[in-house]
């Protein structure tokens, strides 16, 4: 992250939106927004310097309840467009939002070469385990077996190992968090976005009215700090195990981070030593000297 | 104007490329226009493939279907390819002992074509050298036949081994050996070339795709994300091999939807950023595109076209993708479709594709097609002056950020619905690129009014962008003019034809034949296909006894498009679906029939109406 030095400290006032809000009582994404204007007010971001992109469900419903220079596009896309964005324009931080439904079903190629290329982007999960906006269908991470809209009899598929997924592509962050803890959120999100790579950080969160297995009281009862309780993000092994038990309790926090992998970026070759972003060269080029061995 | 062609034929992998290169390049310098040709099948190894060189001394764009000389680098080249020779051809082979059949026999008889037998095994013993040098051997024997000055060759030749000692002695060696072989039977044979013009000498021997990537990076395009796909691979090609000089940011991506979204969020970022891509991988961008309208998104999208549907043949060339440009994706909305027609527009239309994406904050899709992109062109240096970059209504002056609204953004009463767009990082009221229907700051907004008034100014673009498109081309035998030139002077044009793409420099070269001397035939060449202006070609038709549409595809899209927008219908079609460019000798024969068919219709109905009249 690479962030102008501000005299003016951003005030939370600063990214109110005068959009009213429409997610379902009890909703996760509350705290989850709640947290992401935490994180960045307390990163010294003013709306203006940051890149807020939102995927299609109700996390992107979202995009016009914050400030912020926002994007809302297509159903499992963002992950790609918020990488170009951030690769244009290394100067901004960019995060990127999306629903388990999307990221794991649409979108889950992107996701997979996402963590591979390591693109210097946050990437926030927003895990309510099924297809919200669409009323209430199964996801690959609703557990099989669940009824849902369009599967009365339960999915016959079995769920989908994301955190497994997710560790199998040598990742360089990865951070879980619960909807109802948001100062535990804010400490993620702030670690993430100043991550040099891609930083996957999956929020656990409640869907009242379409989820009923994994309500906002079944992980209440079961999330805990993991860092709070001495683990070394740097132990990948341990890392793996706390992403992936998750029957009886829920590790969360910074589960994993290394931060001795370059970025994609930072690996481009034609891109060393230069100081100045895509965004700032467009100009007219001579090319005349690409053309010397044509004649 | 004079032209001779030379086709050298066998298995891909084997040379053939590199023979054709030379031979170009080495014409070229001595002060020919070359236009090369390749037809290869979609494998890497064997298969029959062929590199065509038509070369004159006057501008020449366009492959005929028979050849002076034939190159045959096996024995597939001499079964196959023996009924595409000119009277008194010349084929040269390799393969000894070949006995050709009866048919053949008769045909070289009754052609006089002069068979010669290259023994160059023999010469690679006696030399010591590796298989790989029969190419320069060969090479060396056809610019002997050439009649051309062995220095070229040799300089060429040596350019690539100017750091191996030895191999540059042994290439020299084979370079006397095949330009001082005679063939015992035929004695000494020569290809009579037009004389040369120097002017050819200084220009660039590139392919369409190579002159659409210096004109992307001439354009100010900093990124580029691409999936390979033929016949767009050869642009991320070359892109990937200048990244080292250029900077950009190269990335191949793990499928199109993903390079078309890499893009997008480039483009918005405010970079100028470019995928390529055919066929199929398009209709996989076409979400984006559907994206990118909404969120008001200045992108470029090349689509280089190949035959479909599906797989269809990748490495064979059409023109089956206008109506896919013009109409893929999801809604309605504006968008630009141009269509590159040689090396040169190639080149050109790129800083344009980018000036009016942002300009009208709009997609602009580049047609080009398997023909352009890896034919090879005879081209003069690039003007490097002329073009401009324009990036619309794009606000970057910090006094002019800090007063702006988030209401600026998606204003929908912004003059002709191009709102101003300024980019995240400015210190500015900040907005959201909303997919959903959105009000003017972008928050979500379904309302009967707002839906209206969006969607009003998104389409209000459309209006605007078609008045100021520049006119299609009008050349009349072969020379430039300008559509109302041609109305003043109230002549009546005996053949109107219309096309498109890389037909247009096809049919430049069939106008200026000697054949066609003498009659008054005019060819409209769209390059701004959509939206697609009629009013010059309306006029035209009234003053035209026949017209005629010529494309690369089965429906004749450009006239399903012009009867689309004016009604006119042109029944009269020359149309070509079999993967191969138009040939210069198959339109030429074409249009002669024709013109024939109009004098004949003259003489029977004197005072006929004009061919088409929009209804």
């Amino acid at each position: 992250m690479n962030i102008a030095l501000q005299t003016r400290p951003p005030a939370l006032s600063e990214y109110y939106s005068e959009t009213k809000c429409i997610w379902c009582d009890g909703c996760g994404n509350y705290g989850i927004w709640t947290a992401v204007k935490y994180a960045l007010v307390e990163l010294n971001l003013h709306p203006w310097q940051v890149c807020l992109c939102y995927d299609v469900g109700c996390n992107g419903n979202g995009s016009d309840k914050i400030e912020g220079y926002r994007f809302h596009g297509l159903h499992g896309r963002v992950i790609p467009f918020a990488s170009g964005a951030k690769l244009a324009n290394m100067k901004v931080p960019v995060i990127a939002f999306g629903g388990d439904g999307a990221t794991f079903s649409e979108g889950i190629g992107h996701l997979i070469h996402g963590v591979r290329s390591n693109y210097p982007i946050t990437f926030v999960l927003h895990n309510n385990t099924n297809f919200g906006l669409t009323t209430g269908q199964a996801s690959s991470l609703t557990p099989q077996g669940q009824p849902m809209n369009t599967s009365p009899n339960g999915i016959p598929e079995h769920t989908l190992a994301s955190m497994d997924l997710v560790f199998s592509l040598n990742p360089t962050f990865v951070a879980r968090g619960f909807s109802g803890d948001i100062k535990l959120m804010t400490r993620i999100l702030k670690a993430a976005i100043q991550h040099r790579g891609f930083a996957f950080v999956e929020m656990l969160q409640a869907c009242p009215t379409y989820n009923h297995f994994a309500t906002h009281e079944y992980l209440l009862d079961r999330y805990f700090d993991a860092n709070a309780g001495g683990h070394d993000p740097s132990d990948l092994q341990q890392a793996r195990a706390l992403a992936t038990q998750v029957q009886d309790r829920i590790a969360c926090g910074i589960l994993y981070q290394r931060e001795d992998i370059p970025d994609f970026y930072n690996r481009l070759i034609p891109r060393q030593g230069l100081q100045t972003t895509c965004v700032e060269e467009v100009r007219r080029y001579d090319v005349s000297e690409y053309w010397k061995e044509l004649v | 104007m004079s032209r001779i062609s030379l086709k050298i034929v066998g298995a891909s992998g084997q040379g053939i490329n590199s023979i054709g290169a030379i031979i170009a390049k080495g014409l070229k310098r001595s002060g020919y226009c070359v236009f090369g040709y390749r037809e290869y099948p979609s494998l890497i190894k064997g298969g029959h493939a062929s590199y065509q060189l038509d070369v004159s001394n006057e501008r020449i764009c366009s492959t005929e279907t028979k050849v002076n000389v034939l190159v045959a680098l096996n024995h597939h080249g001499l079964e196959l390819n023996m009924d595409e020779l000119k009277q008194a051809g010349i084929v040269l082979h390799v393969t000894p002992g070949w006995q050709f059949p009866e048919h053949h026999r008769k045909l070289i008889s009754e052609l006089n074509l002069r068979v010669i037998y290259f023994p160059v095994d023999d010469i690679l013993n006696r030399l010591g050298a590796r298989a790989i040098l029969s190419n320069v051997l060969l090479t060396a024997f056809v610019w002997s036949m050439l009649g051309q000055d062995i220095d070229v060759i040799k300089s060429l030749v040596g350019a690539t081994f100017a750091k191996k000692k030895a191999l540059l002695e042994l290439n020299m060696r084979c370079i006397d050996e095949g330009y001082s072989f005679a063939d015992p039977e035929q004695g000494a044979i020569s290809v009579a070339l037009p004389p040369p013009d120097k002017g050819f000498a200084s220009h660039l021997l590139i392919t369409g795709s190579q002159a659409m990537g210096l004109g992307a990076v001439h354009a100010g395009v900093r990124l580029y994300a691409g999936y390979p796909m033929t016949p767009s691979s050869p642009l991320l090609s070359f892109i990937a091999e200048l990244e080292n000089k250029t900077h950009m940011v190269v990335k191949q991506a793990e499928d199109e939807i993903t390079a078309a979204q890499i893009v997008s969020g480039a483009m918005y970022m405010g970079t100028r950023a470019l995928t390529a891509t055919s066929g199929v991988g398009f209709d996989l961008m076409s979400e984006t595109l559907s994206l990118n309208a909404m969120i008001e998104n200045p992108t470029v999208f090349v689509l280089a076209q190949r035959p479909g549907p599906a797989t269809g043949l990748p490495t064979w060339t059409a023109q089956s993708g206008l109506l896919q440009a013009a109409n893929c994706s999801a809604g309605e909305f504006t968008r630009c479709v141009i269509a590159v027609s040689n090396s040169q527009d190639a080149f050109d239309l790129m800083p344009i594709a980018f000036n009016l994406a942002e300009q009208y904050q709009i997609s602009v899709i580049v047609l080009t097609d398997k023909q352009i992109a890896e034919a090879l062109y005879t081209q003069h240096p690039y003007d490097l002056e002329r073009a401009e970059i324009d990036r619309g209504r794009l606000v970057v002056e910090p006094e002019k950020l800090k007063a702006l609204k988030s209401s600026d953004r998606f204003n929908p009463h912004a003059k002709g619905g191009v709102s101003l767009r300024w980019l995240p990082g400015s210190d500015a009221a900040t907005y959201c690129a909303q997919g959903d229907e959105h009000n003017s700051m972008g928050a979500v907004d379904e309302s009967s009014l707002n839906t209206r008034l969006q969607l009003e100014k998104r389409l209000l673009k459309f209006e605007g962008l078609k008045a100021r498109l520049p006119a299609p081309h009008l050349s009349i035998g072969g020379r430039s003019a300008k559509t109302t030139d041609w109305m003043d002077a109230g002549d009546e044009i005996e053949l109107l034809a219309i096309g498109w793409g890389s037909t247009g420099e096809v049919f430049q070269d069939v106008m200026r034949s000697d054949e066609l001397r003498g009659w008054k035939i005019a060819y409209l060449h769209y390059t701004y296909l959509w939206p697609l202006r009629t009013q010059e070609l309306r006029r035209l038709a009234k003053r035209s006894k026949r017209i005629v549409l010529v494309e690369q595809n089965y429906q004749g899209q450009l006239g399903m498009l012009i009867r689309m927008e004016c009604g006119l219908d042109i029944s009269d079609k020359i149309l070509k679906y079999d993967g191969r460019p138009f040939f210069y000798d198959e339109l030429l024969s074409s249009v002669m029939e024709r013109c024939a068919s109009t004098s004949e219709n003259e003489e029977k109905f004197p005072g006929l109406e004009h061919a088409g009249s929009p209804s």
